[in-house]
């Protein structure tokens, strides 16, 4: 048997215990002496009046004391762990039934295979969006053996591994199939931009195959990014955005434009920037960033500029052989601004180019029109018993006030209450009678 | 228009000479006669002769202007010798509730000690200055009643070194004061007389008996006569240490009902013992409390 406390930071509120000492100190402070000549003439019932207000009783004093002790006790969430209570939480259990909306028709019911103690659905578009949304209520949850089932048909990149591993272990997991997907799914790919212009593209996932349909759209082809470079570096150039275009980019959404300096290798960046603020330039140059070939190529360059550091607001987003940024990054009016250290010949300016093209256009998610599912032997290789339950902590006892012995310490402020109240009234009584004796007398 | 210096004023100054001459300054100047009366053997007036009078009491000059045998009469006095009894007890040095009732430093009074030293100065200052003898009786100090300036100055010096603690012997200050005047005298005591009240009393009535003249002054503050402190406050007697707490509000008039009823029975067993009497609360110049006294023995 143990004793724990739900909510152990109340516990310094027990400094609460010193407030009647330290009342009955200001209190005797207060009362400073006045000399005068003689006490003959004040009657003794007039000169006790006042003492009922100090606390100069020991025992009064610690019955006070004990009141506010027991009532910061009973609001730390005391709790005495036993075995009976034990077997009592792992005999129930706290549900969080995460429902795919695309899986129609799925009821929590149906998922159930025992009665629970609690239940509560979480409907989401994103699985790892509703498992982080119950594993919290879960942990909120009192105390009970905690299980998650999820219902979902499953398909390819609709939960992960990283998503499970993000379960406590404590948690039981269980995975249900509930609705089918479709043998295939024809989706629009986004439009793209080459070197004849832009073409509409189509998707069709069919099984395991996906096949790709374009088509030659009548919308203006608008190359995304205004170059800055030498004119001796003009046909260089020229041959990496037809290398880039030959290899179809997104569609830059409207608005979204960058600006390309090509400075000589050694030298310093210069010419106006800003710091970056526009979210869709952040995101830009954050993608720029993750780019993998953007950053092996560049590490093939010797060297990168001539300053270890850039100036401000510079950031890097691509680094040279010599450890030295060769591209940066910031915000220009209303574009991206990139500066490159690398010669217009060299292969890091088409594919920096083909980088920066790639993260001003949009993207379609094809892993959501996917329509293979997850194997079921990955998905049973993932699911587990939930453990035994823990003892409630944090924000658990808050809602389940009967999983504590808080009402018994708010009995025992009680009954101590009522003894303070019969001793005060039993030493008034004691001093009216002294006071009535010497008066007789 | 008489002087009447505060007693505040007077309570800072601390040459007691001074202070006594300003007192008795102030007090003489509005009296018509000398308030203690000259006791030597003084012409009183004269009468028609009479058969059996001495012949050397006839004012022969007088015999030859007018042609009448007249014959001069004279008052046998002798000089008076008083004794000043001062309470020197710790109840004596309260000058009232000052900080406890917010009136301010400025208020904060003379104690009924130093005004009782005062007045006992002036007294002594007044009776020294006709001739009669003046002694001390007052806590440890005793001098016994002589005349003389160096003798009064002795007085005053006595009376500077007093200081009130402990408690008052009322009755054996008394007792000794009164055997120490060898022949009738006057006794003046000057006291809050809140110690032992029965024991002092009896000691004065047997003072009377032995033929001295009694006269007592009760000095007390306003501020023990009307409790005006305020709500709650704990109050140290002065002479035992001990301590309680009142409700001021609540206690006040059981208190001042209790402190007019300890007066009233003093005035009344003084009349009843021959004793002359005077209340002086310390906020009265003693210039006017002294001259009230002079003036009310002057008309017994």
């Amino acid at each position: 048997m143990t004793l724990t406390w739900q909510n152990p930071a109340l516990l310094f509120a027990l400094a609460l215990v010193t407030a009647p000492i330290l009342i009955h100190i200001l209190v005797q402070r207060r009362a400073q002496p006045w000399p005068f000549p003689t006490l003959r003439f004040l009657q003794p019932t007039r000169l006790a009046s006042i003492r009922r207000h100090l606390v100069d009783d020991a025992a009064l004093l610690a019955a006070r004391a004990a009141i506010l002790a027991a009532a910061v006790a009973a609001l730390a969430g005391p709790l005495v762990i036993t075995s009976a209570r034990r077997q009592a939480w792992d005999r129930r259990v706290v549900r969080a039934v995460v429902i795919d909306e695309s899986s129609t028709g799925v009821t929590p019911a149906a998922l159930a295979t025992s009665p629970a103690f609690r239940s509560r659905d979480f409907r989401t578009r994103s699985l790892a969006d509703g498992i982080r949304r119950a594993v919290a209520w879960l942990e909120s949850s009192p105390s009970a053996r905690r299980e998650l089932i999820v219902a979902s048909p499953f398909p390819i990149g609709s939960i992960t591994a990283a998503d499970v591993g993000a379960i406590p272990q404590t948690v039981g997991i269980r995975f249900a199939r509930a609705g089918a997907l479709p043998p295939a799914r024809t989706v629009d790919a986004g439009p793209v931009l080459t070197g004849d212009g832009v073409r509409a593209r189509e998707a069709t996932l069919d099984g395991p195959r996906t096949v790709v349909r374009e088509t030659p759209s009548a919308d203006p082809a608008v190359w995304p990014i205004e170059i800055l470079n030498a004119r001796d570096a003009q046909q260089a150039v020229d041959a990496a955005v037809a290398a880039v275009l030959s290899q179809r980019v997104p569609v830059p959404a409207a608005g979204q434009r960058a600006r390309v300096a090509i400075v000589e290798a050694g030298r310093t960046i210069e010419g106006t920037a800003s710091q970056v603020r526009t979210p869709w330039i952040a995101d830009a140059i954050a993608r720029v960033t993750r780019d993998p070939d953007l950053q092996a190529t560049a590490r093939r360059v010797p060297a990168g500029f001539a300053a270890a550091r850039l100036p401000s607001p510079w950031m890097p987003i691509a680094t040279a052989a010599d450890g030295r940024p060769l591209a940066a990054a910031a915000e220009a009016g209303d574009r991206l601004m990139i500066a490159s250290g690398a010669p217009a010949a060299d292969l890091v300016t088409p594919v920096l180019l083909r980088s920066i093209a790639r993260a001003l256009g949009a993207t379609p998610d094809l892993a959501r029109a996917e329509v293979v599912p997850i194997a079921d032997r990955w998905l049973r290789e993932h699911e587990r018993a939930p453990s035994p339950a823990a003892p409630p902590t944090g924000d658990a006892s808050r809602n389940d006030d009967a999983d504590n012995d808080r009402r018994w310490f708010w009995l025992a402020s009680l009954a101590l209450l009522a003894i303070e109240s019969w001793m005060r009234r039993s030493r008034r009584g004691a001093r009216e009678s002294r006071a009535e004796a010497q008066r007789v007398a | 228009m008489t002087n009447t210096c505060p007693p505040d004023v007077l309570a800072d100054i601390s040459d007691l000479e001074l202070v006594a001459r300003i007192v008795v300054d102030g007090l003489v100047s509005g009296l018509h006669r000398s308030p203690f009366h000259g006791y030597s053997a003084e012409f009183s007036q004269y009468r028609h002769y009479q058969q059996g009078d001495d012949l050397k009491y006839v004012d022969w000059k007088l015999v030859a202007r007018t042609d009448r045998v007249y014959t001069k009469q004279f008052r046998e006095t002798t000089n008076m010798a008083a004794m000043l009894v001062v309470d020197a007890s710790a109840s004596m040095d309260f000058s009232g509730a000052g900080g406890a009732i917010d009136r301010g430093a400025a208020a904060a009074g003379i104690s009924k000690f130093r005004y009782a030293v005062i007045a006992s100065a002036a007294l002594a200052h007044l009776l020294a200055g006709q001739g009669d003898a003046v002694g001390l009786q007052g806590g440890s100090r005793f001098l016994a009643p002589r005349a003389g300036r160096q003798h009064l100055r002795s007085v005053l010096a006595a009376l500077s070194s007093l200081e009130a603690r402990d408690t008052w012997a009322g009755a054996d200050d008394v007792r000794l004061a009164a055997e120490r005047l060898k022949r009738r005298g006057l006794l003046l005591v000057l006291s809050d007389f809140y110690d032992d009240e029965e024991r002092t009393l009896g000691e004065l009535r047997r003072a009377h008996r032995m033929g001295h003249e009694v006269v007592l002054f009760q000095i007390l503050t306003r501020d023990e006569i009307e409790l005006p402190y305020r709500r709650g406050v704990e109050l140290t007697d002065l002479e035992t240490g001990r301590r309680l707490a009142i409700d001021a509000g609540l206690a006040r008039r059981s208190y001042t009902d209790a402190v007019a009823a300890f007066l009233e029975r003093w005035r009344r067993r003084a009349a009843a013992e021959g004793f002359q009497y005077s209340l002086v609360v310390t906020d009265v110049p003693p210039q006017r409390a002294l001259r009230n006294m002079l003036l009310a023995r002057g008309r017994s």
